[in-house]
């Protein structure tokens, strides 16, 4: 069995005593990242990839997935005991976690979800083992058409499912893409955008606008509203669900799981989609939906084992296809490729120590990650209680240090400060960042995969639906553009009858 | 959001214009040999027909909300242009006073003047942090963060 040796082969790398350290790290920073609001993992892993600069590729990768499953842990804590949620996969968490906290049920609404992540995580580390090369093997038939198109299916899945407007999302896209473009154009060598700056010649770094949009510009926002903390102060007992519980709950965690595990697949879905979805399908599946809202567990249960499966299968577009399926994967690419590694169908015969390794290290690290925050949950309330008037500075902080050590370079700092502010504004206007993080990580291959598709078929644009795989991801990309419209009519329509 | 989208939409439209005006300057190729204008040329064009939904929808729907919803509002404007001032300075400086000295008087300003703590609580908290953070990042990550004025040290 190939697979066996393979997962054998990753358990040797990811066991390594220095990569279990970093796993531990990652896994802990991500925790601390989940738990404190205003720091969601797309910043956390911006923030921190500097660090990883000196480590191997394998540690580097390894601290960095921690991070970002350890914070979907980590929300879940703040959503249950104080009613914030940590990090906007934890939305939904609030809704029936914290009603349990308020009747004295803490315990078992964290217990059961860190039991939930934890099978939910494996799960789709073990769904990621079998798939994996699979699709890699897949994707090594694929031409510059297909990808362009599943690219093209990727930017548009985000903004479908983006919040708020999809025709902003839409142009969010539109300029991401063009941000991508800015600096030597791979194909005729020429300087595009750049009018004479020197730190736009080597193009727009993803991580410096990703620390802008995600660190900097939430900070402000910060600082205008001040954050309201009610932190409960019964103490949390019992963390170990009853019986009942587990009776109540465990087909809300397989449920959750599996729909999670796809809904990360997806490209442009997500841990946030997938936690949503899994509680609107508990709600309808469950016998008593008058109490959701009201503390069900089952509403705990489902969208946390949700979010933990959707950030595992999150992993598979960008291992085998290179493609990112969300920003948190956009800067892992991104930081992938400062590490000098380009993930795509061949990173698992190219990397396999990389491949494998980072898969093992999930298994690890879930396991790393429910010793770590049940126990330690009493020390992450006590985080909480660091005042926002420390917090905010020490963010800034490391957001400048992250910029600048990027390249030792005083451009990428004001690069980042710039987009904090276009982030703010975004974020006024509502205008949704996400779609442009992806199209500045996916524009570059976009570009070149169209201009060769072109090439190839001397000029005509039949190539991108002449073939099947190609044509079926554009057919999709129609569908979600086209739908909202049509059931934007509809109620407009109906509205207009009433 | 009537007033809002307005102004963002007629933003990204000059934006827009300026873009796909820009990549018709680089050239766009012709279609079984697209230049390097090509693919920004169209973007532009797309994200112009795009503002344009959004300024004709913004002036279909005249916000009832729209005095409740104000831009600006009461926010902390000053506090958010200071921070960011302070931000842009601690960039533009650090190469020349160095990591040490740029980071204490950031720390001392955000945290004593911005948030108007006691003067010695903000100075001993902005030791303790610029020390920590520079034993974090310069000697256990060798981040080789400038050291600026202080280069005589060589610690």
């Amino acid at each position: 069995m190939d697979v066996i040796q393979n997962v054998l082969f990753g358990f040797q790398v990811a066991l390594q005593p220095i990569n279990l350290i970093y796993c531990f790290l990652g896994v802990l920073i991500g925790t601390l990242v989940g738990v404190l609001p205003g720091l969601g993992p797309s910043a956390a892993i911006a923030l921190l990839l500097p660090t990883t600069f000196k480590l191997t590729p394998v540690s580097g990768t390894i601290m960095l997935a921690g991070i970002y499953y350890g914070a979907m842990y980590g929300g879940s804590t703040t959503s249950i005991l104080v009613n914030i949620p940590g990090e906007p996969a934890s939305v939904v968490t609030c809704l029936d976690g914290y009603q349990m906290a308020l009747k004295g049920r803490a315990g078992p609404a964290l217990g059961i979800s860190a039991f939930g992540s934890f099978i939910a995580g494996t799960f789709a580390v073990i769904a990621l083992t079998f798939i994996g090369p699979f699709l890699a093997n897949l994707a090594l038939a694929f031409g510059p058409p297909e990808f362009f198109s599943l690219m093209i299916v990727g930017i548009t899945v985000l903004t479908y499912l983006s919040s708020g407007s999809m025709i902003k999302a839409l142009m969010m896209a539109g300029v991401g893409l063009i941000l991508s473009g800015v600096g030597m154009d791979t194909i005729s060598g020429k300087y595009r955008f750049t009018y004479q700056i020197q730190s736009l010649l080597d193009g727009i770094g993803v991580v410096p606008v990703a620390m802008g949009l995600f660190g900097i510009s939430e900070v402000l926002l910060n600082l205008e509203t001040e954050i309201k903390r009610d932190i409960l102060t019964t103490r949390v007992r019992n963390l170990f669900p009853t019986l009942k519980d587990w009776a109540d709950s465990i087909w809300s965690i397989i449920r959750g799981s599996v729909l999670g595990f796809f809904l990360g697949i997806i490209p442009g879905g997500g841990a946030v989609v997938a936690s949503f979805a899994s509680y609107a399908i508990e709600k309808k599946a469950s016998k008593h939906p008058e109490e959701f809202g009201k503390g069900a567990i089952q509403g705990v249960a489902g969208p946390e084992a949700a979010n933990n499966a959707a950030a595992g299968g999150a992993f598979i577009p960008l291992l085998t296809l290179g493609i990112p399926a969300n920003p948190v994967m956009a800067i892992l690419l991104g930081a992938l490729m400062i590490h000098g590694l380009t993930p795509g169908p061949l990173l698992i015969r190219n990397a396999p120590d990389l491949f494998w390794g980072t898969i093992a290290s999930m298994y690890i690290g879930n396991g790393m990650l429910i010793v770590l925050n049940l126990p330690l949950i009493p020390m992450w309330v006590k985080v909480l209680k660091v005042p926002y008037y420390l917090l905010y500075p020490l963010i800034l902080l490391f957001c400048l240090i992250g910029a600048y050590s990027l390249e030792n370079s005083v451009g990428d700092v004001i690069m980042m400060l710039i987009f904090g502010i276009l982030g703010f504004l975004m974020k006024k206007f509502r205008y949704d960042g996400a779609p442009m993080i992806l199209a500045l990580v996916l524009g570059q291959k976009l570009e070149t995969s169209l201009r060769r598709s072109l090439i190839m078929s001397h000029g005509d644009f039949s190539i991108f639906i002449s073939r099947p795989i190609s044509l079926g991801f554009l057919i999709v990309a129609v569908l979600l553009l086209v739908v909202p419209i049509i059931t934007q009519r509809k109620k407009l329509s109906t509205l207009k009858e009433d | 959001m009537g007033k809002a989208d307005r102004i963002s939409g007629i933003f990204w439209l000059i934006f827009s214009l300026f873009i796909s005006f820009e990549s018709y300057k680089l050239g766009l190729g012709a279609l079984n040999k697209p230049g390097p204008g090509f693919l920004f040329f169209w973007t532009g064009v797309v994200i112009g027909i795009l503002s344009v939904t959004i300024i004709l929808r913004s002036i279909g729907k005249r916000s009832l909300d729209e005095a409740k919803e104000s831009i600006s509002g009461k926010l902390n404007v000053t506090k958010i242009v200071l921070v960011l001032l302070s931000l842009f300075l601690y960039a533009l400086l650090m190469e020349w006073l160095g990591f040490l000295i740029v980071t204490l008087l950031l720390f001392i300003f955000l945290l004593g003047v911005i948030e108007k703590k006691r003067w010695w609580f903000a100075v001993s908290v902005s030791l303790l942090i610029t020390a920590l953070t520079y034993m974090v990042f310069e000697m256990g990550l060798q981040s080789q963060l400038p050291k600026g004025l202080l280069e005589f040290l060589r610690f």
